[in-house]
């Protein structure tokens, strides 16, 4: 277990698995998002509410769970770099503060435009919306902290302990259609039967697309920490010779 | 399967019940964020193993130059 461990935390290690593991994992992306867009596009059928902007919801739900994964991300990452100062743990830390800005972002502004026509506004201060940009503006501020601070081990420390308090935003999110039930809706319910307010043939497209962004969220990482790997261990053997045959 | 397309035409299909503008600008945002995600990683890779790489040639000049005291470069 313990070898496994350190082994993880190898940037050599996990450079070598990853460049096997991507093939794959964009392959399976790929999959995903043709039939979930398709499916989104031409097959689910209308709302008879809200007509086709229902067709938004395949893009802002996937964006906004997965936006919720950043933070404990960064904290078990953070906590991991606290305790055993593994360098891979701070690596993943650190590329995945603007990426979770980027996704946070995409969540806000496709919700923000499906908003428009069916709530008849672009913004409101609502639980959800508010602590959803309160994520966005923390986000912004690891990433300055982290750039702020010159001693790269003193940044990485603090940038471990605000992921650690941020998460707190994570469980205001997530409660926060049920404390102040203003404007946006609950959570809905998945259910297999015919007359649920949610059929299979509206929530099946959706879990597609939940899983295409999911693998998405990690080729990116993945691409992006390989990148910080390199960087960082510019002066290891392996990195040379790697750079030398490029 | 065909049957169940929601939409008669292609014009249809673009005007998207009248709600043209933000189905579109959320797929096209998606589209674009998802490009440029991947994209960038990618040339930023290249761009970091091509400044390694140059790295390692001066630092190898710089060797040889040191070693047999001679200027010309190789």
């Amino acid at each position: 277990m313990w070898l496994w461990f350190s082994k993880l935390g190898s940037p050599k290690w996990f450079y070598e698995l990853s460049g096997k593991w991507l093939p794959w994992l964009i392959a399976v992306m790929s999959l995903l998002l043709i039939i979930g867009i398709v499916w989104a596009l031409l097959f689910v059928p209308p709302d008879y509410q809200q007509g086709n902007t229902i067709r938004i919801m395949y893009i802002h739900v996937p964006f906004a769970s997965i936006s919720l994964a950043f933070f404990p991300l960064m904290a078990v990452a953070g906590t991991i770099t606290l305790v055993w100062r593994m360098k891979l743990a701070d690596m993943v830390a650190k590329t995945a503060a603007p990426l979770g800005a980027w996704f946070t972002a995409l969540a806000l502004i496709s919700g923000s435009i499906w908003g428009s026509d069916i709530w008849g506004t672009w913004w409101i201060w609502d639980g959800r919306l508010t602590s959803m940009l309160l994520q966005f503006f923390l986000l912004i501020g690891v990433i300055s902290l982290r750039s702020a601070l010159e001693d790269t081990e003193a940044a990485s420390k603090a940038c471990a302990v605000l992921s650690i308090v941020g998460c707190i935003n994570v469980f205001v999110i997530k409660f926060s259609v049920d404390w102040w039930n203003t404007l946006h809706q609950p959570a809905g319910s998945f259910s297999l039967a015919d007359d649920a307010p949610n059929p299979p043939e509206v929530w099946v497209p959706l879990v597609v697309m939940i899983l295409a962004i999911y693998c998405f969220f990690a080729v990116s990482l993945i691409l992006a920490t390989r990148n910080e790997i390199l960087v960082r261990e510019r002066r290891a053997q392996w990195v040379e010779d790697l750079a030398c045959n490029s | 399967m065909f049957e169940n397309v929601q939409f008669s035409s292609l014009s249809d299909f673009f005007a998207m019940g009248g709600y043209a503008f933000n189905v579109w600008s959320v797929y096209l945002l998606f589209v674009v964020f998802f490009a440029i995600n991947l994209a960038v990683p990618v040339i930023r890779k290249k761009q970091i193993l091509r400044e390694q790489k140059r790295r390692l040639v001066l630092a190898q000049e710089s060797r040889v130059r040191r070693e047999t005291g001679n200027d010309t470069v190789l």
